[in-house]
Parts: structure tokens; C-alpha cells; sequence
């Protein structure tokens, strides 16, 4: 599988590279929305976001914010906009996982919205409720260790006793999403 | 960044969208009000007219899917697919120069497990993760929050196309950010690169020579790459040594001569091993069609071979 991105670590690409650490490198692609845009990747591939380890995936957001506000400044932006297309059916079009830093000011004619398709209300409770048992189904995954083909992070009857507890909370809680609550 | 803030909240009409229900006069009196303001009073007053805030404190009816003590995950009521949510923080921040590095952090890993759910639940190809800083990228509230699209292929959700503009633009792009960037940034890492590594490696105690030559080089010494293949000679450290020959100042790691290399004779390129990477995951396409599962994550990443 060849990969523009990790050509350009290993130095087979004249695409120039502003800055990279052992986590993220950020470098100005030739194909672009608007000349300006930056993009920025993971050092390690990865070809789509689900992939990306927590840490990495919350480094490259804060680069990206910082490109964000040196783009702001330096090309006296009106704002930007800050893209991840993720999988071939987003266009993503290298196969690793990036994103985008596109600056932008009025009337630039560079069309990002797209339409909307207002979805009757009995749907949306549907898509609501099925999001919402998926998200507890995972945190069972995740609980029972099967996602990551590991032991189990419990014993079964501390499952069990968690179990008992959720249902207690009418399914409130959710335990997956505890664990990356790490903000007081 | 106060000033930077303040400018921005002029540039940007619906950020107090009470603004234009006004009179031409009231609106001057505005203004001139907030030129005096703090940027804690205009956070302020930015708040108070915010809708998502008021979704946040339940004042406004919303569908929310998920929620902890830092963010808020909602369906868009104008989506652009179905499954399209939006995620919020539950503080009010209108831009995201703004949020606090944490609650960042937070938000971003919580995206990639919503974009997982997304995946799962409408069985999209992929998502479209997009944040819109400033009415110039198409922001039209004034919360900072994050769009969470499912895609299907053949579906447009960014019209917009990218077009090769060159490297010459790309280069003048780097030189004009570069140096603010690596403020922002705090500087430049030192990154352990492999040649580093590799020098600790046994194999590189050989040496290579000349058939002729009077000194002994390192691999990487420009003088080892002008020595013809056909006359070059790979030496161990005590053959070298026995040999007669003077070792360059590039053994030590004193010094490294510069010297051009003489045309014709082209260092080496390494070559990346690909190879092992592509049967890897073709065993795995393989493996999944046996067991005939549902799409899962390594599916949609391997759509790309």
C-alpha cells in the first residue's frame, strides 16, 4: 500500500513539512480547497480516525488548533474551517488519517456547506434511540473485555453488580464514556 | 489573544444576533458599549443570546444522544444526513481559539467514539468531521461545537473540490506560517530519528574502502558513497585495523567531510518494506469474508487497497 503522507516522512516527497515531533507532523499539501490550507497527520499510520489511539487523536485537535490560530494571524483569516474526511466514502482520498486546516474569508467562493435534508420527527426518535443502544452496547463490549480480545476487565460479578446499578439509573450512565470523562 | 478575540467579534454580525433587529442608532450605542467591554463581559453577553446554551440548561427541547459533565452530543435539526450530530461543549465558547486545551482533548476523543457509533448504527462508509471558525467558514451560531456527518459513497456533503495549486504556493505557505506556528507550538522537538537509532546497531561496525586506498569509511561517509561498487571493499573494525589503513575522521563521529559526490556514482535509497503490510491485511479482507461478519472498522480502513 503506498502512502503520500508516509512518503513524505521517509523524505521520498517534495511536499514541504512545517513541523513534526514524535506524534504529529504538519505539512502544506499542493492539493488544496484554498491556498493556505495545512494539513495534519499522525506520525504512526493510521488509515482512519477510529484507529488513532486517544492520545494521539487529542494531540492532533490541539495542533490543529494552534495551526488554526496561526492561520488566523498570519494570513489575517476571517476564520477557518477545520475538516476530517473519514473512510472513502467521506473522500478521503490518502489513506491516512488527517485533518485539515482551512483559512477563510468572505466571499472566497469556497462552497463547504452542504444541503440539508430535514428528517421527519418519528425518525429522528428512532436514530435517537438506536445511537443510544449502541452506546451501551459498546460500554458492554468494553466492560466484558470483547472488544479488545482481552480478559475481562471485571470480574463477571462486578459486571453484574454495574449492570444492576445502570438499570437503577434508567440507562443515565454509561461506562465507556466514564472512562474518558476525564475532565472535573 | 484578547485582542485577537475582540477584533474577531466584530467580524463576525451574528455573534450578537440581537444586533440587527436594532436601529441604526441603537446599534452605534452597542458598539460602542462593547468596545469598552472586557472579554469576560462579552463572553458575557454572547451567552446570554446562545442558543445552544439554553439547550444545555434545558431550556430549549433538543435530541440529545449523549452527555457528560464536560459535552453535550445533539442531533442537528438540519441535517445534512441522517445520523448527523453535533457535539458541544457545555461552557460557552464561540470559536475554537477559545477552548481550553483539556476540554479539547475531551472532545476530540469523544468524537472518534461517536464517529465509531455512527459508523455502526447507519452503516456509513465513512464520517465527515467538520468545525466552522467565524461566519467566513459558513459558522452560523454562536457556540463552538463540532459536526458529525455519516457518509455514504456518492454523497456530497463538501462541494467544494481540491484543486493542485502547485508546490511553489505550498512552499510560500510554509515559510509565512512556519515561524508562528513554532511559537504557538513552543518550539521544535527533538525527535529521535532512525539514523540515530541504527548507528547503534552491530552490523554497522563494518567499514568500507577501496581496493587502493589508504583510509577506512563508515557507510554514510560521502567518501565510502564516491567509491566505485565494483572496487568498494566492506571491512570488519579489526580487519580494517589489521589491514594497515588510517580510519577517516567520519569513524570517530568527530566529524563527517563534506565532499560532493562525484556524478555517476548515486548513494543507495532505502526502500520502505511495504510489502508485509499489504499480505497483513489482505489475510485480514480474507478472514472477514470467511467468517461473512458485518462491515467493522478494518473494513472501511481497508476499502482503500
Amino acid at each position: 500500500m503506498e502512502c503520500e503522507y508516509c512518503d513524505i516522512l521517509s523524505g521520498n516527497s517534495k511536499i514541504p513539512l512545517i513541523y513534526d515531533d514524535d506524534a504529529v507532523v504538519v505539512v502544506v499539501k499542493d492539493m488544496v480547497y484554498t491556498p493556505g490550507q495545512i494539513t495534519i497527520f499522525p506520525r504512526n499510520h493510521f488509515t482512519i480516525l477510529e484507529q488513532v489511539p486517544d492520545e494521539i487523536v487529542s494531540r492532533c485537535m490541539l495542533v490543529a488548533d494552534k495551526v488554526s490560530r496561526a492561520v488566523f494571524e498570519v494570513f489575517q483569516a476571517e476564520g477557518t474551517n477545520i475538516l476530517i474526511q473519514n473512510g472513502l466514502g467521506a473522500g478521503q482520498i490518502v489513506p491516512h488519517f488527517s485533518i485539515e486546516v482551512i483559512p477563510r474569508i468572505e466571499n472566497d467562493n469556497l462552497n463547504l456547506r452542504w444541503d440539508t435534508k430535514p428528517l421527519p420527527e418519528d425518525e429522528m426518535e428512532t436514530t435517537v434511540m438506536t445511537l443510544e443502544k449502541t452506546l451501551q452496547e459498546m460500554d458492554q463490549e468494553i466492560l466484558a473485555g470483547k472488544a479488545a480480545g482481552e480478559k475481562p476487565i471485571l470480574e463477571k460479578s462486578e459486571v453484574n453488580k454495574i449492570d444492576a446499578d445502570a438499570a437503577k439509573e434508567k440507562n443515565r450512565d454509561n461506562y465507556l464514556l466514564k472512562s474518558i470523562r476525564k475532565i472535573p | 489573544m484578547n485582542d485577537f478575540l475582540i477584533r474577531y467579534l466584530y467580524k463576525f454580525p451574528s455573534s450578537l444576533s440581537f444586533m440587527s433587529e436594532l436601529t441604526e442608532e441603537q446599534r452605534k450605542q452597542w458598539e460602542e458599549k462593547i468596545k469598552k467591554m472586557s472579554p469576560e463581559e462579552l463572553q458575557q453577553l454572547q451567552k446570554q443570546q446562545c442558543v445552544f446554551c439554553q439547550i444545555v440548561a434545558e431550556k430549549v427541547p433538543s435530541k440529545k444522544v449523549y452527555e457528560d459533565s464536560t459535552c453535550l452530543a445533539i442531533l442537528d435539526i438540519n441535517p445534512a444526513a441522517k445520523g448527523h450530530l453535533l457535539l458541544l461543549p457545555k461552557e460557552h465558547y464561540a470559536i475554537m481559539p477559545q477552548v481550553p486545551e483539556q476540554v479539547l482533548k475531551h472532545v476530540s476523543i469523544v468524537t472518534k467514539y461517536l464517529s465509531q457509533i455512527l459508523l455502526k448504527v447507519t452503516r456509513a462508509d465513512g464520517t465527515t468531521i467538520f468545525i466552522a471558525n467565524g461566519a467566513a467558514a459558513g459558522q452560523r451560531a454562536q457556540h463552538f461545537f463540532i459536526h458529525l456527518i455519516p457518509r455514504k459513497a456518492g454523497d456530497v456533503v463538501i462541494p467544494a473540490e481540491e484543486r493542485l495549486v502547485g508546490l511553489e504556493t505550498a512552499v510560500k505557505v510554509k515559510t509565512t506560517v512556519e515561524k508562528k506556528l513554532l511559537i504557538l507550538l513552543g518550539g521544535r522537538k527533538e525527535i529521535q530519528k532512525e539514523e540515530v537509532r541504527t548507528q547503534l546497531l552491530p552490523e554497522l561496525e563494518m567499514f568500507v574502502t577501496s581496493g587502493s586506498a589508504k583510509r577506512y569509511h563508515t557507510n554514510k561517509c560521502p567518501f565510502a558513497q564516491n567509491i566505485p561498487p565494483e572496487k568498494k571493499v566492506t571491512l570488519l573494525k579489526e580487519e580494517a585495523e589489521k589491514s594497515g589503513r588510517k580510519p577517516c575522521t567520519c569513524v570517530s563521529g568527530k566529524r563527517i567531510p563534506l565532499v560532493k559526490p562525484i556524478p555517476g556514482s548515486k548513494p543507495k535509497k532505502k526502500k520502505e518494506p511495504l510489502l508485509k503490510k499489504i499480505s497483513e491485511s489482505k489475510q485480514s479482507i480474507i478472514l472477514k469474508k470467511k467468517n461473512g461478519r458485518e462491515a467493522s472498522l478494518d473494513d472501511i480502513a481497508n476499502l482503500f487497497k
